[in-house]
């Protein structure tokens, strides 16, 4: 089944390509992209499956054991904006034309000097006949980085002014999860980018098994009351665990936010090693204390302006220390 | 380079032979060809024995792109662009020789004499010139952007290589690996071949002809129109006719190949890329970029008659 429907996938991507999109590139004197917008369309009609496949699911249990219920929904539709410049390609579609040059460079640089990223593989030969196996493991080292990463966005007050865009949302739902300033996004592929030259990048002939992973985290910004209890939670990330995370009451110490609790992406196995698994069975309302009103609720383009000026601010104040913070995390918190 | 190649183990050997192994099975009363699926990692064997089909799929790595027989024939020379690496396959035994570590190779190729073993990394704006004997790295170039398909001068004292991203063509000196000149050629210039008569001709993408240019200094001789999309080339065996993938239009033109006159038009669409003819020259199989697929032209109807499913994005093809 899995290989009709990738198989269907293919021969969507290729009649939208062949028949709309090459003979445009071709048009404009674009075909050097040719192979990259192909990738492309494969990318957006992967997300596109993965947001009906996240609706049709998950929409149903916020309809039936929602944690919160409201009137006003436009942040909500903020994060579906989020969502689908996400999902579908355009935000990816511009970091990469931006970023990819970058990227080879560098790469290029140390390939010349002659460093060859070694991958996971190679590393661990047995694993060379099993590619699902291989890929695997990258998802599990890769999860482990972003666990790191998400650690260093609420350590570092300057990277906590972006993520915080993240976090402000008091509506949490199937769609916040792509909710992030978009140079939090270039500092994600920097990292990866990073991790690459280390491990080299996974294999991509998985990518239904890719849908699964980024559901998971649409899942667990879900609004429902759902949790996988005790021993659950210390398997996979689900919408309690991860509402502890954005909990707006969170900051209790030891819990506050620069140390935090509740990190993992997928697997919470890193949260349990690193002291920073939180058992909570509540389902507590979620945002930053400090940040409410327009500046959490408004459109795309003026949430990522508020962005940048929180960023601004945060970077003010490590020069200048009388100079205020972007915000606090809870009143009476010093500003970050 | 790295320090964890040492640890190769030859671990994929078993995989293809088996593969091949029905190759050999159904060489003797059919065609059949390998084909490396880019986006897959793997490697495909389709056959026409019972009926066009898919035999088998096997993972043999990252990003595999273009396969070259080697000077003797007798080995198949897989180029692994993501995992780094030249896979060398016996051609009749199906086994997995050797290994050898090269940085990104994406189109590669001997020199006449067998002296040289070039890969361009399309990737890293990159040009390898080897040591053909040893696969040791004897000179490697910087060339921007984009280097992409390579060719030979008759008497291997060049390199040819297209720029796609500049639009440009660079010849090199293999004795001294130095470039020769660089000449704008056209929009995103891609499959390049060495005619009989030493002249080169390079598959325009971004426009709708090939161009001969001349070796020495890279001047534009003529521009013969193909159709939209000039990609890449195949010569007969005979050195009679001149096959051109046409990759935006769908379509395969057939020259004359000593007068360049176009003779045919094929109907191929899907993005149509590398070809091989099939041994009794009947068949010109070809893959399919965009659909996923290989497609069978029975070449004295002109029709298509298969169309294979295979992984993503087949590339390199070879027909036994």
């Amino acid at each position: 089944m899995f290989d009709a429907f990738q198989r269907l996938i293919e021969q969507i991507q290729g009649a939208i390509f062949e028949t709309a999109i090459e003979p445009v590139l071709f048009h404009f004197g674009l075909m050097d992209w040719a192979e990259d917008v192909f990738d492309g369309v494969e990318f957006a009609l992967y997300g596109a499956v993965a947001v009906v496949l996240t609706y049709i699911l998950f929409r149903p249990l916020e309809l039936v054991r929602p944690v919160e219920r409201w009137d006003d929904k436009k942040a909500v539709r903020t994060d579906i904006i989020y969502t689908l410049a996400h999902k579908l390609g355009v935000v990816p579609a511009v970091l990469f034309v931006i970023l990819t040059p970058i990227g080879a460079m560098i790469d290029g640089y140390l390939r010349f000097k002659g460093y060859i990223p070694p991958e996971i593989e190679q590393m661990v030969t047995p694993l060379f006949n099993h590619p699902f196996v291989t890929f695997l493991v990258y998802m599990v080292v890769l999860d482990f980085a972003e666990y790191w990463r998400h650690r260093l966005q609420h350590r570092l007050p300057w990277w906590w002014a972006l993520h915080s865009l993240h976090h402000d949302q008091r509506q949490m739902t199937l769609w916040s999860d792509d909710r992030n300033h978009i140079l939090d996004d270039v500092l994600a592929i920097v990292w990866s980018g990073t991790i690459a030259m280390l491990i080299d990048v996974p294999p991509d002939e998985f990518p239904l098994v890719v849908i699964g992973f980024r559901m998971i985290e649409s899942l667990s910004h879900t609004n429902v009351k759902l949790s996988f209890g005790g021993l659950g939670s210390t398997v996979l990330v689900g919408p309690q665990y991860h509402r502890v995370h954005h909990s707006i009451e969170h900051a209790a110490a030891p819990f506050d936010r620069p140390r935090g609790c509740n990190f993992a992406v997928i697997l919470p196995i890193w949260d349990v090693i690193f002291g920073t698994w939180r058992r909570d069975p509540a389902f507590p309302a979620t945002g930053v204390a400090a940040l409410t009103g327009r500046t959490v609720r408004c459109g795309y383009l003026e949430h990522q302006l508020e962005g940048f000026r929180r960023l601004g601010a945060a970077l003010i104040h490590s020069i200048d220390r009388r100079r205020p913070g972007f915000v606090a995390a809870l009143p009476g918190d010093q500003p970050v | 380079m790295s320090l964890f190649r040492r640890f190769h183990h030859l671990s994929l050997g078993a995989a293809i032979a088996a593969l091949l192994a029905v190759v050999l099975a159904a060489a003797a009363s059919a065609s059949t060809a390998v084909v490396l699926n880019s986006e897959d990692d793997t490697l495909s064997v389709v056959s026409s024995n019972g009926g066009y089909h898919e035999v088998s799929r096997a993972h043999i790595g990252r990003g595999p792109h273009h396969l070259i027989v080697s000077p003797d024939g007798h080995t198949l020379i897989l180029a692994m662009s993501g995992s780094n690496e030249l896979v060398m396959v016996d051609r009749i035994s199906g086994s997995e020789t050797r290994r050898i570590e090269a940085s990104d190779p994406y189109q590669i190729g001997f020199s006449p004499d067998g002296k040289w073993f070039v890969a361009a990394s399309i990737r890293l704006d990159r040009i390898d010139i080897y040591n053909a004997s040893d696969f040791k790295l004897v000179y490697r170039l910087p060339a921007a952007t984009m280097p992409s398909h390579i060719a030979f001068a008759r008497d291997s004292s060049a390199v040819y290589v297209t720029l796609q991203g500049t639009g440009s063509l660079i010849a090199i000196d293999l004795s001294s690996g130095k470039a020769l000149w660089t000449v704008t050629i056209g929009p995103t210039p891609a499959g390049i071949i060495t005619r009989a008569t030493g002249t080169l001709l390079a598959g325009i993408m971004g426009a709708d002809y090939i161009a001969e240019i001349d070796p020495h200094d890279g001047h534009i001789i003529q521009k013969i129109h193909t159709g939209n999309g000039a990609h890449n080339f195949l010569m007969s065996p005979d050195g009679k006719t001149l096959y051109v993938t046409n990759r935006v239009a769908g379509t395969i033109s057939v020259l004359d190949a000593d007068t360049l006159t176009v003779t045919a038009t094929l109907m191929a669409p899907g993005g149509p890329d590398d070809m091989a003819l099939s041994p009794d020259g009947k068949e010109l199989w070809v893959t399919d970029r965009w659909h996923a697929s290989v497609g069978v032209i029975e070449l004295a109807s002109g029709n298509l008659i298969a169309t294979i499913p295979v992984g993503r994005s087949p590339h390199g093809l070879f027909v036994y």
